[in-house]
């Protein structure tokens, strides 16, 4: 069974459930332009006021904030959609359809989330272009290959997180540790609406922790300064690290999980 | 396929702080069955659900041993080998239409949409499902025509081991003859189980036929 036959499978499927209901679909993408102006106007009102913060990026508020926001989208896809794509699966009843049949644990993982990174490209390419034609950003200086290789890190790392949130899905159901910490602290602590710099010591401390400091650190200097694999190989360092233990023990975890509960017979529950 | 359980085990926990006790759903349970029809009787929480989950790799027991052909069937394997109608036919996409559901699972178990395609039209035909339902979306079928649906997903993967759980549940006179016949054809190469609380129906389907009563497999039909 080829994997990438199993992860066209599951595209289609959310492609076509996702087009049936038309204007979620367009109420989303009216959010993100939304959420984008809010920003732009927030960088209008402070202007220079957060220059010394912003000095090592070498850009506007707006442009440093666009630029996060366009990436943690992106990257947050995969700590997000996991758990929300598994619980859906559980209420509508499909879960255990789906598991039982000879579909293994790797091309589960690789084919469920599919569709939602496809469809943050797409919501990607919006925001490039709505950042240079509407909000006429200049990324003419950023050094896209080092951009892409902190964006494949990034997205790996937090796919893993993603895994292994959903886990507690596959366990428990409703109640996920994880994922409270990725929606509640991810953005506060990790440097997507403003540096890190800003945070009191202590708090500076915790976001170290955080695969999202290094990954919004790196895309920034990568896009907004231009800055090389030199510069920023102490974040990469980092965000490779984070792979090397997160994407195993997530994908053991998540086999792990959804053994216990077939063994308990909770995997139809919700 | 010949299908050996022998003292098959399978105990549901009690959820943690429940104050409640696990069910023992299975407790020791033998079954022999090769090529043809076996046909299961059983009362309402016998086992029967339990004992088709279990044979299908959805649950894994907690004791005893299931072998396909004298080998150790894990769950993985008997995942790839066994096909299940569950009771409930409510486990398919409902904004999708019944063809694309059976495209998808269809993937999943290894088929390509052509193909897939091709012999979901064949079983519409043989169970009385219309052209126009295949294309239909799922939630607005009949219960009659879920079923058909799901039935179809099962027979479609011409698995060499079928469980057909409570198959003829809300399907028409028609129906029900044609998926007669066709578990008498699919028995003809492989091992067919089926259970129904229409005795009249098991007999129709299986010449041999089994009970199940507190979690273990005894000779004879329904009581």
């Amino acid at each position: 069974m080829s994997t990438l036959r199993i992860i066209a499978a599951f595209v289609r499927r959310d492609f076509l459930a996702e087009k049936s209901y038309r204007l979620a679909f367009a109420l989303g993408a009216l959010a993100t332009v939304a959420n984008l102006a809010v920003f732009y106007f927030i960088g209008k009102l402070f202007g220079g006021a957060m220059a010394p913060h912003l000095q090592p990026y070498g850009g506007s508020y707006f442009a440093y904030v666009f630029t996060a926001m366009a990436f943690f989208g992106y990257i947050g896809t995969g700590a997000g959609s996991y758990a929300g794509r598994l619980r859906l699966e559980q209420t509508q009843g499909t879960l255990e359809a789906t598991l039982s049949t000879p579909l293994g644990t790797l091309p589960f993982l690789a084919a469920l989330t599919a569709w939602n990174f496809l469809f943050a490209t797409f919501e990607l390419l919006i925001y490039a272009l709505a950042g240079i034609f509407v909000f006429k950003l200049n990324f003419a200086g950023a050094n896209w290959p080092a951009a892409a290789a902190v964006f494949a890190l990034s997205a790996a790392c937090f796919a893993a997180l993603g895994i292994l949130s959903s886990c507690f899905v596959v366990l428990f159901k409703r109640g996920n540790p994880l994922a409270w910490v990725l929606n509640n602290f991810e953005g506060l602590l990790g440097g997507v609406y403003f540096p890190v710099t800003v945070l009191p010591g202590w708090l500076l401390a915790v976001s170290g922790l955080l695969p999202v400091t290094y990954a919004v650190r790196a895309f920034q200097l990568a896009v907004q300064r231009g800055a090389g694999f030199g510069e920023i190989k102490t974040d990469l360092a980092a965000l490779f690290l984070f792979n090397i233990i997160l994407i195993p023990a997530s994908v053991w975890l998540f086999s792990l999980s959804v053994r216990r509960a077939r063994r308990n017979g909770t995997l139809g529950e919700y | 396929m010949r299908l050996e359980v022998k003292g098959l085990i399978k105990v549901f926990p009690a959820p943690v702080f429940s104050g409640g006790r696990p069910v023992r759903a299975l407790a020791g349970a033998d079954l022999e069955a090769g090529p043809g029809v076996t046909g299961l009787g059983g009362a309402n929480g016998s086992g029967k659900t339990t004992l088709f989950r279990t044979l299908a790799g959805v649950l894994e027991p907690d004791g005893g041993t299931i072998t396909l052909d004298g080998l150790p069937a894990s769950s993985e394997k008997l995942r790839a080998l066994a096909a299940l109608c569950p009771a409930n036919p409510r486990t398919f996409y409902f904004r999708l239409t019944a063809a694309e559901n059976l495209r998808f699972f269809g993937a999943l178990a290894g088929l390509a949409p052509a193909e897939a395609a091709a012999r979901a039209v064949r079983l519409a035909d043989r169970l009385g499902l219309a052209a126009a339902d295949l294309e239909r979306r799922f939630d607005r079928l009949s219960e009659g025509n879920m079923q058909k649906v799901s039935l179809i997903r099962a027979f479609s993967r011409r698995a060499p081991l079928l469980l057909l759980d409570e198959p003829f549940r809300g399907l028409d006179g028609l129906a029900c003859r044609g998926l007669l016949d066709l578990t008498a054809e699919t028995g003809t190469s492989a091992t067919v189980i089926i259970t129904t609380h229409n005795r009249e129906l098991l007999y129709s389907a299986a010449p041999k036929t089994l009970r199940i009563e507190n979690g273990r497999i005894e000779p004879g039909g329904p009581r």
